[in-house]
C-alpha cells in the first residue's frame, strides 16, 4: 500500500480539533453570583497578562518539564523514528531493482534475485510496522500522560484561587482552557513530535535520494508538488473563514431553535409560530448559503489533492520517460522515483499543518499558563476553633469596578446562639453580607470581627469551619442525593444523614425519586425541582454540623407548607447554633433575635419582628403582602 | 448537546423511514441521477489512467525496436492522454462535490424546515416529555447526519461496491492468476479493516463518554467553587477530578493501542499482498508470460481496490449513525399535531362579546387522576374572575384551557359562545392574551420581545402598550430603549419589570380576553403600585381570568372561584363569600393580624 501514503495520518488531524478561538458570544454583563444583579460592565482582565512574555520556551516550559519526566519513553519513541524513515525510503529502491531485474529487455542494470528481494521487502514491511508501532505507542502515550498531569495541576491550582476571582472569570472560559487549550498543548507534545520528527527525517533524506538519481526530474517534480501545496495553503485562510461563518450560522440556528422550544407556550399563546417558522427558514437559508460556499472550497481542495498523484505521475512520465528513452534512467528507477515522491507528500502535509497549528498551540499554551499565573488566595492567618460571636462595624464594601458600594455602613453584633434575619429587595446586599462573613471577598480591615479577631487575621479555613452555608442557588454535583447531602461530611453516620434529611423535609420526596437517596441528580441537579435542590443543600448544611448556619434565601423555592415544617424542625434542632438567615420570605425571620432590613446596601430598619411591625415601614408592608398571598394560596412561588 | 448516549453501534439498520424520506429527495432526483453519472465517468477515468501508463511503459519505454524520435513522439501522446484524464478526473471530482452538496444541503434544508415547523405544532405534552436541548439536537446534529447519508453515504457506498466489483472484473481480465491471488487475500483485509473500525469506534465511544464526564465535572468543580470552599472539600473534589482524568487518559491510550496495532496490521497485510503480487507477477514477467507495463497496470488497479476496502468498515459506521438519526427525525415527524387538523376553524369577528364560559369542564392527564372536575362559570365583557386556591388545586391548568393549550376531557370551554375546539386556533389565541408570572425572553431586542417578532406591529403601538403597562419609563431608560438587546434571558430585569414587560406583550395585540397569573410577594412597593395601576387600566374593557394573590384584586373581582383539588368549592363576590363563612372566610382568617 505504497500509493496511499496519506493513510498514515491516523492521529486526529488539525481540522478535526475543535477550534479554540474564543467563543463568538458578545461580552456579557458581569454579575454578582449571589444576587444575580448586574454589578459592572464586562471586564476582560481576570487573567494575568502574559502577552508580554511572548517566548515559546516560557509558554511551553511547564508541559515540557512534564514531558521530560517521561524522558526514557520519549527517547525510545524518538529513536525509532530515523530507522523507520530509513526503511521507508529503502523499500522503493528494492521495488525499482525488482522491476528492472524482471525486464525481458536487455540491460538490466542491477540484476537481483526475485525471491530474496521479496523476502527482504516483507521483512522491511514488518520492521516498518513495528518501528511505527513503538514510536506511536510511546510518544502518543506520553503526550496523554502530559495532558493528564497538566490538567491535574491546573485543577489543583484552581482550588487555591480566591472565590472572588471566579466571579470575574467565566466558567466557560476556564473550562475551555482546561480542555481545548490543554488539548492543543498535548498535540504539540505528542503527535507533532511523532509526525514532525518523522517528516524532518523523511523530507531531506527523500529529496537527497531523488536528487542522487536525477536532479532535473527532482526539480520538476518538487516544483509541481510545491505549486499544488502552495495552492492549497493559499486556500486555507478562506477555508477557515467560511467554516467559521458556517459554524456561526448553525450556532445561531441552534440557539434560536432551543429558545423556541423552551418558550413554545409563549409562541402558541401569541400565535407567533408562523413568524418563527419564517425566521427559522431565513436562518436555514443563511446556513445553506454559507455551507455551499464552504463545500465549493472543500471540493476544490479535494480535487487538487486527488489530482496531485496524477499530476506527479504525469510529470514523471513526461520527464522521466524521456530520460528512460535516452537511457539515463531505467523503468525501475522511474518507478522508484515515483514512490519517493508519493512518500514525500505526507511529510509535506505535516509540515503544512504544523505551521498552521503552531501559532494556535502557542496561544493555547499561553492561555493555560495564564491560568497558572493567577495568584492563589491568602491562606495565612490564625487557625483557631471559633465559637461564632460575629460583630460587624461600619462595613462598607464595593465590588471591584462597581459604581456604587454594595454595602454601606452596616453594623450588627451577634452573640453565639442568636439568630439574625436579613431581609430586603433583590440586590439590596443581603448575599454580599453573607459572602463577606465567609470571606469569599476581602472586607476592609477592622469591619468584620469573629470572636474578637479581625477576619483578615484568621485563616480562611478556620472561618469556613465555623459556618455551614446553604446558598440561594444551591450547587449540586451530578452524583447521588446521598453524596450531595454528605458533601460537607462524607464520613457521617447513616443516622446523622437521616436526621439531616428529615430536618430539611426531604423525606417526603424520597418515595417520588426512583432510587430514593441513591437517585442520581443529573448535571447540576436537573432532575430535581428547585425546592428539592434547596432542601438537599439545606440538609448538606445541617449535616455539616458547624457552630453557625448561613442561610441565603435557602427556602425561596420551597412551598409554604414545607417551609413551615422545616422552620419548626430548625427551631427544635438549633441547640445553640448561631444562625444568619438572608431571605425574602419574612416567615423565616419572625423568630430572629434581630432583623436587618437592607435597601441599596443600607440598613433601613432594624429590630425584632414585633418592633418592626409596629414601625409600619418597609418590613410591615412586605409582611402584610406576603400574608395575603399565602392566605390566597399564591405563596408557593416567591 | 444530547444527553442520551449514542447507542447506535451494533443496532440493526432500520430502513422503515425510507418511504418518508423519498418526498424530500424526489424534487432533486434528476440531480442525484447526475451525481451517479459523474461517479461512473470518474470510475472509467480511474481505469483509463493505469492503462495509459501501461501503454507508455510497454510501448515507447521498453520497446527498443522503435527509433528514439518515434518513441518520444508516442510518449508525448500518452502523456497528453494522461494529462487529459487527470484534468478531467479533477474536474469531475470537483463537479461531483458541488452537485452532491447542492442536493444534500437542499434536502436537509427542506427536512429541517418541516421538522422545525412540525415541532412547533405538536402537543404540549410532547414538549413536556422532551426537553428543549434534546429537540434542538434533532433539528441540528441529527439533520446534519442525515446529510451525511444523502450527499455522500448512500451514493458513495453504492459506488464503492460498484468499484470493487468493476476493478475485480478488470483484474480478472488482465491476469487470471494474479486476480485469484488477490481474491484470496481480500477477505482477510476486509475482515481486519472491519474489525479494526469496530474496535476503534468502540474505543472512541468510550473516550467520548469519559471526556464528556470529565468536562462536565470540570464545569462543576469551577461552578461549585463556593460550595467546595464553604465546606472545605477541596481535596475531595481534586481526587474525584484526578480519578476522572485518569479514566479519560486510560481510554485515550486504549484508542492509541487500537490505532497502533490494527492500523499497522491492516497496512502490513495490504503490503504483504502487494509483495505477493510482486512475487507472482514478477515471476510471470520473468517467464515471459507478461510485460512489465501490464504488471504495473495490474498493480495500479489493485491499489484502486485497496482504498474502498480499507474504508468499508468506516462507511458502515457512518451509515449506521445516519440511519439512526433519520429514524429519530422521522419518528418526530410522525408525531400527531395539536390541535389536530380539521374542525370548523371558525374565526369569529373581532366585535364578538368577549365572553368566556366553562361548561362542566373536566380535565385529567390520566384517567385516575382528575385535575379539574365539573368546573362551570361564565364571565362577560368588563368582568373579572379571580381564582384562588392552594398549590396543586388546578389553577394553572384551568388557565391553559382558555387558549387551548390543552383540550378538556369533558364539558366545554366557550369563548364568544363558540367552543374553543371549533375556533381557528390562531384566531382564538389572538383574542386571548396570557400574562405569565415570569416573562420568557427571546434573544433579540426589547421591542422584538414585546411584539414577539411581529413586524406588522409598529414601534408606536409597542410604546402604547408599554405606556399602558407602566413599563415605558424603565424601557426608555435602557441604552437603546426599544432596541436594547436582551441579555442572558433577561436576568438584568427585576421581577417587577419582567411582569410589566409581560403585560405589555399581552396588550400590544389588543386582545379582548386577558388570562393572567398574578405576581407574588417579592416585589417592592413602588413596582407593586405600578402593577396595580397597569392591571386596573388593562381590565377596564376586557374580560379577565386571574389567578389572584392580592386581596385588592380579589375584593374587586366580579366573581371569586375557590378551587380545591380541582373542584370549585365556593363561588361569588367577596362580601357574599364572607357571609357564607366557608373556605374563603377561613382563608382570610389567617390574616387576622394585618397591619392597619
Amino acid at each position: 500500500m505504497v500509493f496511499d501514503s496519506r493513510g498514515h495520518a491516523n492521529e486526529p488531524r488539525v481540522a478535526q480539533l475543535s477550534p479554540s478561538e474564543s467563543s463568538p458570544l458578545p461580552p456579557r454583563c458581569r454579575k454578582c453570583p449571589q444576587c444575580a444583579d448586574c454589578i459592572a460592565p464586562p471586564v476582560g482582565r481576570c487573567f494575568a497578562d502574559l502577552s508580554s512574555a511572548k517566548k515559546v520556551t516560557a509558554a511551553f516550559a511547564r508541559p515540557w518539564s512534564l514531558l521530560c519526566a517521561h524522558r526514557r519513553l520519549v527517547w525510545i519513541g524518538a529513536l525509532c523514528i530515523p530507522p523507520h524513515a530509513f526503511v521507508t525510503l529503502w523499500m522503493p529502491r528494492l521495488w525499482g531493482d525488482v522491476i528492472d531485474s524482471v525486464r525481458i529487455s536487455t540491460g538490466a542494470a542491477r540484476p537481483v534475485d526475485l525471491a530474496t528481494t521479496c523476502w527482504l521487502l516483507l521483512a522491511m514491511g514488518l520492521a516498518e510496522a513495528l518501528l511505527r508501532y513503538i514510536s506511536r505507542r510511546t510518544l502518543i502515550d506520553v503526550s496523554r500522560n502530559v495532558e493528564q498531569e497538566l490538567k491535574d495541576q491546573a485543577l489543583a491550582h484552581l482550588q487555591t484561587l480566591p472565590v472572588a476571582w471566579f466571579d470575574r472569570a467565566r466558567t466557560g472560559d476556564i473550562t475551555s482552557r482546561l480542555t481545548q487549550d490543554v488539548d492543543l498543548v498535548r498535540f504539540v507534545m505528542g503527535p507533532l513530535l511523532l509526525h514532525g520528527g518523522s517528516a524532518l527525517c523523511i523530507l531531506p533524506a527523500g529529496i537527497y535520494c531523488m536528487a542522487k538519481m536525477d536532479v532535473p526530474v527532482t526539480v520538476a517534480a518538487a516544483g509541481i508538488l510545491g505549486l499544488l501545496f502552495a495552492g492549497l495553503r493559499m486556500l486555507m485562510p478562506r477555508l477557515h473563514k467560511w467554516s467559521k461563518l458556517s459554524q456561526e450560522a448553525i450556532g445561531a440556528l441552534s440557539q434560536r431553535a432551543q429558545e423556541d422550544f423552551a418558550g413554545i407556550r409563549i409562541l402558541w399563546q401569541f400565535g407567533a409560530e408562523p413568524r418563527e417558522v419564517a425566521a427559522m427558514a431565513r436562518r436555514n437559508r443563511r446556513y445553506l448559503a454559507s455551507n455551499l460556499r464552504l463545500v465549493r472550497l472543500r471540493s476544490l481542495m479535494n480535487a487538487i489533492t486527488h489530482s496531485t498523484t496524477g499530476t506527479v505521475m504525469l510529470g514523471v512520465l513526461l520527464v522521466g520517460g524521456s530520460q528512460v528513452i535516452d537511457g539515463h534512467m531505467t523503468v525501475g528507477q522511474l518507478f522508484q522515483f515515483t514512490q519517493y515522491l508519493l512518500l514525500l507528500m505526507f511529510p509535506l502535509e505535516i509540515l503544512g499543518w504544523t505551521l498552521a497549528t503552531m501559532p494556535r498551540a502557542f496561544a493555547a499554551a499561553n492561555r493555560v499558563e495564564e491560568l497558572f499565573a493567577v495568584m492563589p488566595e491568602v491562606t495565612q492567618g490564625a487557625a483557631i476553633v471559633l465559637r461564632g460571636h460575629i460583630e460587624v462595624r461600619g462595613l462598607v464594601f464595593s465590588y471591584p469596578g462597581a459604581a456604587k458600594p454594595a454595602l454601606q455602613d452596616v453594623s450588627f453584633d451577634l452573640q453565639p446562639g442568636q439568630k439574625l434575619g436579613i431581609t430586603g429587595p433583590v440586590g439590596s446586599g443581603k448575599s454580599t453580607l453573607l459572602a463577606l462573613c465567609l470571606r469569599f471577598y476581602e472586607p476592609p480591615r477592622g469591619t468584620i470581627w469573629i470572636d474578637g479577631h479581625d477576619v483578615l487575621d484568621l485563616s480562611p479555613a478556620s472561618i469556613r469551619a465555623l459556618f455551614a452555608f446553604a446558598p440561594q442557588e444551591p450547587f449540586l454535583f451530578s452524583d447521588t442525593v446521598r453524596a450531595n447531602v454528605a458533601f460537607g461530611r462524607p464520613d457521617a453516620t447513616a443516622s446523622d444523614l437521616d436526621f439531616a434529611v428529615a430536618a430539611a423535609a426531604l423525606e417526603k420526596d424520597l418515595p417520588q425519586l426512583p432510587d430514593g437517596l441513591d437517585t442520581r441528580v443529573g448535571e447540576r441537579g436537573v432532575t430535581l425541582s428547585g425546592g428539592q435542590k434547596q432542601r438537599v443543600s439545606l440538609a448538606r448544611a445541617l449535616l455539616a454540623s458547624r457552630p453557625a448556619l448561613l442561610l441565603d434565601d435557602t427556602l425561596s423555592a420551597v412551598d409554604l407548607h414545607t417551609e413551615r415544617l422545616i422552620l419548626q424542625g430548625l427551631k427544635a434542632t438549633r441547640k445553640g447554633r448561631t444562625v444568619i438567615a438572608a431571605t425574602h420570605r419574612l416567615s423565616v425571620v419572625t423568630d430572629a433575635d434581630q432583623i436587618l432590613v437592607l435597601d441599596e446596601g443600607k440598613v433601613r430598619e432594624r429590630g425584632t419582628h414585633s418592633e418592626l411591625l409596629s414601625q409600619h415601614g418597609l418590613y410591615a408592608t412586605a409582611y402584610r403582602r406576603q400574608s395575603e398571598a399565602s392566605a390566597l394560596g399564591g405563596g408557593d412561588r416567591a | 448537546m444530547s444527553t442520551e448516549p449514542d447507542d447506535d453501534l451494533g443496532k440493526p439498520i432500520g430502513l422503515g423511514f425510507l418511504p418518508q424520506l423519498w418526498p424530500y429527495v424526489r424534487p432533486y432526483r434528476r440531480a442525484f441521477a447526475g451525481c451517479l453519472l459523474l461517479l461512473l465517468v470518474s470510475f472509467v477515468l480511474e481505469l483509463i489512467g493505469p492503462w495509459l501508463m501501461k501503454l507508455a511503459i510497454d510501448g515507447p519505454m521498453v520497446n527498443l525496436t522503435l527509433d528514439s524520435v518515434e518513441r518520444s513522439h508516442q510518449l508525448w501522446i500518452y502523456s497528453g492522454g494522461f494529462l487529459l484524464v487527470t484534468a478531467l478526473g479533477a474536474l469531475i471530482g470537483y463537479l461531483y462535490g458541488q452537485v452532491t452538496a447542492w442536493n444534500g444541503q437542499r434536502v436537509i434544508r427542506d427536512v429541517r424546515r418541516s421538522l422545525f415547523a412540525h415541532l412547533l405544532q405538536v402537543s404540549s405534552a410532547f414538549h413536556e416529555r422532551n426537553p428543549a436541548g434534546k429537540l434542538t439536537t434533532r433539528v441540528t446534529s441529527d439533520v446534519e447526519k442525515l446529510n451525511e447519508l444523502i450527499s455522500t453515504g448512500v451514493l458513495q457506498s453504492f459506488f464503492d461496491l460498484l468499484k470493487i466489483g468493476g476493478v475485480m472484473v478488470a483484474l480478472f481480465v488482465l491476469d487470471l492468476r494474479l486476480a485469484l491471488f488477490t481474491i484470496a487475500t481480500t477477505p482477510l483485509v476486509i475482515l481486519l479493516s472491519i474489525l479494526f473500525r469496530r474496535n476503534a469506534q468502540r474505543a472512541y465511544r468510550a473516550v467520548r463518554g469519559k471526556v464528556a464526564l470529565q468536562n462536565a465535572y470540570t464545569a462543576e468543580a469551577i461552578g461549585g467553587v463556593c460550595a467546595t470552599r464553604a465546606f472545605g472539600r477541596e481535596a475531595q473534589v481534586q481526587s474525584r477530578y484526578q480519578q476522572l482524568n485518569a479514566d479519560t487518559a486510560d481510554s485515550w491510550r486504549d484508542t492509541v493501542f487500537h490505532f497502533s496495532v490494527f492500523f499497522s496490521l491492516v497496512d502490513f497485510t495490504l503490503r504483504a499482498t502487494t509483495i505477493g503480487l510482486l512475487w507472482f507477477g514478477g515471476s510471470a514477467v520473468l517467464r515471459g508470460e507478461a510485460l512489465p507495463g501490464q504488471f504495473i497496470q495490474f498493480w495500479l488497479y489493485f491499489n484502486l481496490l485497496a482504498g474502498p476496502i480499507r474504508e468499508l468498515g468506516e462507511k458502515y459506521n457512518v451509515l449506521q449513525e445516519a440511519f439512526a438519526s433519520s429514524e429519530r427525525i422521522f419518528k418526530i415527524l410522525a408525531e400527531p399535531v395539536f390541535p389536530a387538523p380539521g374542525g370548523k376553524n371558525l374565526a369569529a369577528e373581532r366585535t364578538g362579546s368577549c365572553e368566556i364560559e366553562f361548561r362542566a369542564v373536566d380535565f385529567a392527564y390520566r384517567n385516575d387522576l382528575p385535575i379539574l372536575q365539573t368546573v362551570s362559570f361564565r364571565a362577560g365583557p368588563g368582568q373579572t374572575i379571580a381564582i384562588i386556591g392552594p398549590t396543586g388545586s388546578g389553577k394553572s391548568t384551568l388557565l391553559s384551557l382558555v387558549s387551548r393549550l390543552r383540550d378538556v376531557t369533558g364539558g366545554a370551554v366557550l369563548v364568544d359562545g363558540i367552543d374553543v375546539r371549533d375556533w381557528d386556533v390562531r384566531a382564538l389565541r389572538n383574542r386571548v392574551a396570557v400574562v405569565a408570572q415570569d416573562l420568557f425572553l427571546f434573544s433579540g431586542t426589547i421591542g422584538d420581545n414585546v411584539r414577539l417578532f411581529d413586524r406588522t406591529i409598529s414601534d408606536e403601538r409597542v410604546w402604547q402598550a408599554l405606556e399602558l403597562a407602566c413599563a415605558a419609563d424603565f424601557v426608555r431608560a435602557l441604552p437603546g430603549a426599544l432596541d436594547a438587546q436582551v441579555q442572558e434571558r433577561g436576568g438584568t430585569f427585576s421581577q417587577g419589570q419582567r411582569q410589566l414587560l409581560a403585560f405589555a406583550r399581552a396588550l400590544v395585540t389588543n386582545p379582548c380576553v386577558l388570562v393572567l397569573d398574578e405576581a407574588t410577594a417579592s416585589i417592592d412597593s413602588a413596582t407593586e403600585a405600578r402593577l396595580q395601576q397597569a392591571l386596573a387600566a388593562a381590565l377596564q374593557s376586557r374580560t379577565a381570568l386571574i389567578v389572584a394573590h392580592r386581596l385588592s384584586t380579589v375584593r374587586a373581582a366580579d366573581c371569586i372561584l375557590v378551587l380545591e383539588r380541582g373542584n370549585v368549592v365556593e363561588a361569588g363576590r367577596h362580601e357574599a363569600l364572607i357571609q357564607q363563612d366557608g373556605h374563603y372566610a377561613r382563608m382570610l382568617q389567617s390574616l387576622a393580624c394585618p397591619a392597619p
